[in-house]
């Protein structure tokens, strides 16, 4: 690793690490977990939608269901909250494994409908099924045990569960399983015809986004506190898309600063919040018209578009004694 | 029972026409958009606004419903089509749809409000009229017309048989001096207006609601998927098919169940017949 990516992740490290110090106030570090919890699930689908491009838009009823599965489990049932957590990825797995063995075999659009589909559909369970989940009016969840019930304390491990989410995308991604991923995004046929796996590649990496969506969920409900079916709105969904496909399309960093800007941005400018959806739907629009390569590589792009390649010429010299020669030799 | 039929059939008549709305667009340019769903809901709430709102006679409602449908069609070819389909990706249709589908959602909710309102009568008609209310034959009469007019359109004009050539190989159309960008233009257009005029007709049984796009995108899509992708006739019989197995299922099970069951319908069809009741296999491409 070179010295400057180096120094730049070590100034992050530490900025995340002193958060809960130099944040100005409750609320800021109530973003902070957030964006943590969001970036568990996103790094999670980052490999779906990143790498495979598999385009899931209804990752919001995995989401969903891991928050309803830590809220039962520590709330309703009394297990203690960290099994719980592993509960809801494990169930979140399940249920990802259960979605993706029939959708993942469909072409791009299919796929896109049975996960906004699988969104729908959950939210429908939720409500039919109100005496485990609370119907319309929602269900109460609980914290952390110290030293993780302090806004600081929960932000550290939110915190921590988002390195573990990024450090295993990030072994994924640099490896062969990830090299396969990105086969199976750019031509699927080229894939199978060097020997990708196909269909096991895609469903291990949405068997993984589902278990991240999992734990996601659970650590989200226990920030929110309290949980309804309107939570998880489709909205939401859209979000998770969005900050991946405007960070750039096989990469880490860039879904990352697009999550951290896009939670962070309407929370600074009010007006872009009162227009929401529209807002991430216009950003969608430009990035896919002007460049469909993501806004992490917008400086790359730009510095091709201002500074094109020159292309070497090799010019063609034949060599002409020798020709004569071989002409006069009436060969 | 004789209810639940007529409903079914009222509600899949809405889905049918949507499927169809899908097909116009996908013969000329290959590409299922997001959007197909908003137009209709566009048609309701406009027409909504313009007979109730504004005050204006029936008809006028109805020339701004599929005005505002067809100028909607038209704007997204222009800004999420043309642009995208010069790229070769084929996801990024995908994407730039979803984004517009939202976008217009978004608006429309902003200005119309996120409440579903009520839609004027069109007929003068008793409300005690039960199973022969319009708001239960219009659909139906309108999904019908509009697969035969579609067929007509296709098999009897000039315009139509450049759709079905550009449906059956662009390239090739393109070779034998048919302006593609011309007709997929016009699709749109035409698509536009036909939702439009789904949305207006339908107005009764959805309320001008501006949730209502995402909802018709995906039944559409499955009763187009069930149907068979392309096939007019398949998309009839989807769209019933549909409407008629929700209001079944909710009148037997409760109406939570609804969209459990339409994909569950969808996956067994994409399981036995992955091309779909009446669609052409495709080949595989490489």
């Amino acid at each position: 690793m070179d010295t400057k990516r180096f120094a730049v992740s070590v100034v992050f490290a530490i900025a995340a690490l002193t958060l809960p110090l130099w944040a100005g106030d409750q609320y800021q570090l109530h973003l902070a977990t957030l964006i943590a919890a969001y970036w568990v699930l996103i790094g999670g689908l980052n490999l779906v939608i990143g790498y495979s491009g598999q385009l899931s838009i209804g990752h919001v009823g995995l989401l969903s269901i891991g928050a309803y599965a830590f809220a039962i489990l520590a709330g309703k049932a009394g297990v203690h909250p960290a099994l719980a957590v592993a509960g809801a990825g494990a169930l979140c797995g399940f249920a990802g494994l259960v979605l993706g063995l029939p959708s993942l075999r469909l072409p791009g659009f299919y796929f896109a409908m049975a996960t906004m589909a699988v969104s729908l559909i959950v939210g429908e369970f939720v409500l039919a099924q109100g005496e485990l989940t609370g119907g319309g009016i929602g269900l109460a969840v609980p914290g952390f045990p110290a030293p993780f019930d302090t806004p600081a304390g929960f932000y550290y491990l939110v915190a921590a569960a988002a390195a573990v989410v990024t450090w295993l995308t990030w072994n994924v991604a640099r490896r062969m399983q990830g090299r396969g991923l990105i086969a199976i995004r750019d031509s699927v046929v080229t894939a199978q015809a060097v020997g990708v796996p196909v269909f096991r590649a895609k469903l291990v990496a949405f068997l993984f986004s589902g278990v991240a969506a999992g734990v996601g969920g659970a650590l989200f409900a226990s920030l929110q506190s309290y949980i309804t079916p309107d939570t998880f709105h489709f909205e939401l969904s859209m979000f998770f898309f969005v900050c991946i496909i405007i960070g750039g399309r096989g990469s880490i960093l860039g879904p990352f600063i697009g999550v951290v800007v896009l939670t962070a941005l309407p929370e600074l400018v009010s007006p872009l919040a009162k227009l929401g959806n529209f807002f991430y739907g216009l950003l969608l629009l430009l990035v896919v018209l002007v460049v469909p390569e993501g806004i992490g590589r917008l400086f790359e792009v730009l510095a091709e578009r201002l500074r094109p390649r020159k292309l070497e010429s090799v010019p063609v010299r034949p060599d002409l004694p020798r020709l004569a020669r071989a002409i006069r030799e009436g060969r | 029972m004789l209810f639940v039929i007529v409903s079914g059939l009222a509600t899949g008549a809405l889905f049918a026409a949507t499927a169809l709305v899908y097909n116009v667009m996908f013969s000329t340019s290959k590409v299922l958009s997001v959007t197909t769903g908003h137009i209709p809901m566009l048609g309701g709430v406009f027409g909504a606004y313009a007979i109730s709102g504004l005050g204006l006679p029936w008809w006028l409602g109805l020339f701004t419903g599929v005005a505002v449908g067809a100028l909607f069609g038209w704007l997204t070819d222009v800004v999420a089509i043309r642009r995208v389909l010069a790229r070769s990706d084929e996801h990024l249709w995908l994407l730039s749809t979803l984004a517009v589908a939202t976008m217009i959602q978004q608006a429309v909710g902003l200005w119309w409000g996120t409440e579903p309102r009520p839609f004027p009568r069109l007929i003068p008609q008793d409300f005690t009229a039960g199973l022969a209310d319009q708001k239960f034959w219009l659909p139906v009469a309108l999904a019908v017309v509009m697969a035969v007019g579609l067929e007509l359109f296709y098999s009897r004009t000039m315009y139509g048989k450049l759709f079905v050539a550009m449906s059956e190989d662009a390239f090739a159309a393109r070779a034998r001096g048919v302006s593609t960008d011309r007709i997929r233009v016009a699709s749109y257009v035409l698509a536009g207006a036909l939702g439009g005029l789904t949305g207006f007709a339908a107005g009764q049984l959805t309320f001008a609601y501006f949730a209502l796009g995402m909802t018709l995108t995906l039944n559409g899509f499955i009763a187009l998927a069930v149907g068979g992708l392309g096939s007019n006739t398949g998309a009839l019989i989807g769209g019933f098919a549909l409407g008629l197995l929700n209001t079944f299922a909710s009148y037997f099970f409760g109406g939570e169940y609804q969209q459990t069951i339409a994909v569950g319908l969808l996956m067994v069809v994409l399981l036995v017949r992955p091309e779909g009741l009446l669609g052409s296999r495709n080949v595989r491409p490489v």
